[in-house]
């Protein structure tokens, strides 16, 4: 009982609490760069959220099982850019073969998945969170996967409102999004300390 | 088979040798710089014991205890004996962690020698609101833990910040930081005193 | 081959255009994470801007030296290589020497291998270029990323604290707006920074 509350705890602080976009301002490049309909963010989101899960379970499996058995966290870093990096090869293949809509319609952002800070950022905090359990880093990876889309998603159904809004002329496009996504960080505070 | 070989290499003798120099260029800057980081930790945590602890120093870990952090997880910490300059034993001090209001509170707490006065905290990272729960660094809080009873501690909203006795009056818009370090230390104080106790420390110091 | 005064204002221009033309936040929008993150104060943000000048100096001098050797289906495998390592050796160096700093910026540090800027630059002109032109890219697009950040640190840390650089600023009846120095702050600030800068590249084209 006890381990499922903490677990379940952890999924909603990471979902809403700590949001990753919200309040650890990571994911800012494609949460700006392809929130632009709410149909390609929520694919975004599903692939950020597969991509997370996957590294976010093999970083934490090689950091406890090889760097810390044998004292190598100076090359942390550097395998778990890799391994975030194979992860996303590996989602690649697979949507090309067997999504090929899905596939065009991504474009650009499949491989930026691998330069998107959420990723690297998630597994860094569960290093830094000191997690000592497979089963809480899965947990929090699939909550942050899923804590990301929410808020892609969000901000993509605000922003196919604010199409039709008359927005000042230099404001247009990434700073009224700025200024959008800084009022839904606000909104996003009232959850603060609501778990602890 | 030798062809394929081959063509491996070919492809990616130039990421292998880069993996090699860059390994080593790891490797050199850690052997150069890995004793510095460690002292920097140690360092941190000895100014901020020490400031409690009037020039106490942490030379010796006494024991380390897994703590119970009352939410089922165990989290391991080491009570560091403080010796003053005549190597009496002046008091103890350890690193406490518990959930603040935004993320963890990590804190440096002090205790004089006999286990009964509470020295005071010192706040080693914490990330809580600027301008509220921040607030937990400053005197006005501090200072009511030093020289209150090593025992379980009380959180009030109003009274009288002045007098020291287990009562901690909170801070106005950051009760829950406030209550959230008074958790932590009641948590440490009683487990780690207990152990203490079991295992006849307290009276081999004095 | 170039006469010595025109290769001399082509460098000129490169590393001008970092800092204005092609200034990697407010006109690329890249690297949006620590630009947003580290910018509470102006320390974290000039240690930060130190350090992505650093790596990105670094990994544009190995790209540009590989660049004839590089594997095309390899290429983006060794940029994440080279970059991580450098973030790596900068991350132990503040750690050793800055303490304080490296815990304030935390996990922001490693986060630089993720920073879209350092592998754009590698992809887009180490790779292409000869030493010389990466190394002033390099520093045009160090330069031009560190002094956004300063000021928008700088508009931050004085309404947040009404101070600047840890220097009071504002006469004492002024009373800080804490919002400032949290997460909609940064995306407010840098969102009318945005605009601001929209305003006068449409004044002056």
């Amino acid at each position: 009982m006890d381990t499922l509350q903490i677990l379940l705890m952890g999924f909603i602080s990471v979902v809403i609490v700590n949001n990753l976009v919200f309040t650890k301002f990571l994911g800012i490049c494609p949460y700006l760069g392809v929130s632009g309909r709410i149909d390609m963010a929520f694919g975004m989101g599903c692939a950020v959220t597969f991509v997370v899960t996957l590294s976010g379970t093999l970083t934490w499996l090689i950091d406890h099982l090889i760097l810390m058995q044998f004292g190598l966290e100076v090359t942390r870093y550097v395998c778990f850019i890799l391994v975030i990096a194979g992860a996303v090869q590996l989602v690649e293949m697979y949507i090309r073969k067997f999504f090929p809509a899905l596939y065009d319609s991504f474009g650009i952002f499949l491989p930026l998945i691998t330069t998107n800070c959420a990723i690297l950022g998630l597994c860094l905090f569960v290093n830094l969170w000191g997690i000592d359990n497979l089963l809480e880093a899965v947990v929090l990876s699939v909550g942050a996967g899923i804590g990301f889309t929410l808020a892609i998603c969000i901000m993509a159904g605000i922003r196919e409102n604010l199409n039709l809004a008359d927005v000042p002329v230099c404001l247009k496009g990434a700073p009224i999004t700025l200024i959008t996504a800084g009022i839904l960080t606000l909104a996003f505070m009232g959850f603060a300390g609501m778990i602890r | 088979m030798l062809k394929n070989v081959k063509y491996f290499a070919e492809q990616s003798w130039l990421l292998i040798a880069a993996s090699f120099v860059f390994g080593l260029l790891l490797a050199v800057t850690n052997t150069a710089w890995g004793p510095m980081i460690e002292q920097n930790e140690i360092n941190k945590f000895n100014n901020l014991a020490s400031l409690l602890l009037t020039d106490a120093s942490f030379e010796t870990a006494l024991k380390d205890v897994e703590v119970d952090s009352g939410k089922g997880k165990k989290i391991k910490t080491s009570i560091k004996k403080g010796v003053s300059r005549d190597s009496d034993c002046v008091g103890w001090a350890f690193v406490c962690e518990g959930s603040g209001f935004a993320d963890k509170i990590k804190l440096v707490l002090t205790v004089d020698a006999a286990f009964e006065k509470l020295a005071g905290f010192g706040v080693l990272a914490s990330n809580e609101t600027p301008g509220f729960g921040d607030k937990i660094k400053g005197d006005y809080y501090r200072n009511q833990f030093v020289g209150a009873p090593a025992a379980q501690l009380v959180l009030s909203k109003t009274g009288d910040d002045k007098i020291i006795d287990n009562e901690i009056v909170a801070i106005t818009g950051a009760t829950v930081s406030s209550e959230a370090v008074v958790k932590t230390v009641n948590n440490y104080i009683k487990q780690i005193k207990t152990c203490m106790q079991t295992e006849g420390l307290l009276n081999n110091a004095e | 081959m170039p006469s010595n005064d025109s290769a001399n204002v082509s460098f000129a221009r490169t590393f001008a255009a970092g800092i204005w033309n092609e200034n990697p936040v407010l006109r690329l929008l890249l690297g949006m994470c620590p630009t947003l993150a580290v910018t509470a104060a102006v320390k974290p943000a000039l240690t930060m801007g130190l350090s992505v000048i650093f790596v990105l100096f670094c990994s544009n001098i190995v790209v540009s030296l590989m660049r004839n050797m590089l594997k095309p289906h390899l290429r983006i495998l060794m940029f994440t290589l080279t970059i991580s390592t450098f973030v790596t050796i900068a991350d132990l160096f503040l750690k050793a020497f800055a303490p304080v700093m490296s815990e304030t910026l935390g996990p922001y540090v490693p986060l630089i291998i993720v920073n879209c800027i350092i592998i754009c630059r590698a992809e887009a002109c180490a790779s292409k270029n000869t030493l010389a032109v990466s190394i002033v890219d390099a520093l045009g697009m160090g330069a031009g990323f560190t002094l956004t950040l300063c000021v928008l640190a700088g508009i931050r840390e004085l309404l947040a604290t009404g101070k600047v650089f840890e220097i009071q600023v504002m006469p004492g009846a002024f009373v800080p707006w804490a919002a400032m120095g949290m997460p909609v702050g940064a995306f407010i600030t840098l969102g009318l920074l945005l605009g601001a800068v929209n305003l006068i590249t449409r004044k002056n084209p």
